[in-house]
């Protein structure tokens, strides 16, 4: 009785997998964001930072896209790091893979570039 | 069978709540009735404008900010960094939100490259205390605007009403004390943004969906709870969660 059930539980399980495959991994972006929002601090920042790294480490693990925005707001980081190459090769990674990012991506590049 | 038994329970609650909810029926409207400028635009781009504050708590607009991106990614639309663009903007001057909401928006077009902006409104981000109980309140009123005609595309409320007051106390006068304390603890450990991201559920499920969603372009019959945002005041929807201390 008690396998019957374990099968039944672990069809239904395996189905809805295969229906809900997460478009995204997110790991604990919003989490993070909200933390250094409400803390503050170099801590709570570096953390996000993490988050965003761990969120591009898990997608390619997954094999989905990485979410909209996080090549470029590490290329924020960076670009206010006064890293302006790191910065830059972020952009263009936001850039290819979401080409609704072009323009702004093109605008900070241009930004990063006049920083040296 | 625990949880068999469980899901029953449930739904015979679900069946009390909607029966004992029931004040007014709702009206059901397609997505494609009710937000047909979206299936002729087509924003594929949605740049997040940092949320007007009209509640009365200071910090909601930080808080709740950092709850509107993931759910709009995940609808299927590119949501442009919200940490990021909400520096640019007060770089060029933006503080505020209500500051560009009349202004034609083509310029959201030329710098960002945004087919259109989202713009959420906090009308409520508190709780209401009486001596036996009290509720908190998350309500934001969220609307999409085109960079192109600066015309509104959707717009749509979430609204969560949460019962703070921890029921079980017994009755009579003892009940009504341990009730009393119950829900001033329970108050002080209230996270909004938790409550924040269920609203959000709330008006994100109407927006048609965006291009990086299976379901883009094929959800213009799926039914959703007509609004009416003039005049009438918002009806908040009842929840049903129920806090209790443990």
């Amino acid at each position: 009785m008690k396998t019957v059930f374990i099968v039944v539980f672990t069809t239904i399980f395996l189905a809805g997998c295969q229906t809900t495959k997460p478009m995204y991994e997110y790991e604990n972006y919003s989490e993070s964001f909200y933390s250094m929002k409400k803390e503050g601090g170099d801590e709570t920042a570096a953390e996000w930072k993490i988050s965003l790294e761990n969120i591009i480490d898990k997608s390619k693990v997954k094999a989905v896209r990485v979410p909209p925005g996080v090549y470029a707001n590490l290329g924020y980081i960076h670009l206010k790091a006064n890293n302006s190459e790191k910065a830059i090769a972020f952009f263009e990674q936001e850039k290819q893979i979401y080409p609704e990012a072009s323009k702004f991506m093109d605008n900070l590049i241009r930004k990063a570039k006049t920083q040296g | 069978m625990y949880i068999i038994s469980k899901v029953k329970v449930l739904l015979i609650s679900l069946v009390v709540l909607g029966v004992s909810g029931c004040v007014a029926p709702p009206t059901y409207v397609t997505k494609g009735e009710e937000f047909p400028a979206m299936y002729v635009e087509k924003p594929k781009s949605l740049l997040i404008m940092p949320p007007i504050n009209l509640s009365t708590a200071a910090e909601a607009k930080e808080y709740y900010s950092t709850t509107v991106e993931m759910p709009i990614a995940l609808h299927g639309y590119y949501t442009f960094p919200y940490q990021l663009t909400a520096d640019v903007l007060k770089q060029q001057g933006v503080y505020d939100s209500e500051l560009v909401y009349d202004i034609p928006l083509t310029k959201f077009y030329d710098y960002f490259g945004a087919d259109a902006v989202l713009f959420t409104k906090i009308i409520h981000w508190d709780t209401s205390y009486t001596v036996v109980a009290s509720t908190l309140t998350v309500s934001i009123d969220a609307e999409i605007k085109s960079t192109k005609t600066s015309e509104v595309l959707w717009h749509y409320n979430g609204t969560v009403v949460v019962d703070l007051s921890a029921n079980g106390g017994g009755g009579g006068m003892a009940g009504l004390l341990i009730n009393a304390i119950a829900t001033a603890i329970n108050t002080a450990a209230a996270d909004y943004t938790t409550y924040a991201k269920m609203a959000n559920g709330r008006f994100v499920g109407s927006i048609p969906y965006g291009p990086y969603h299976p379901m883009y372009l094929k959800d213009q019959q799926m039914k959703l709870i007509q609004q009416h945002d003039e005049k009438t005041e918002q009806k908040p929807v009842e929840t049903g969660i129920k806090h209790t201390a443990n």
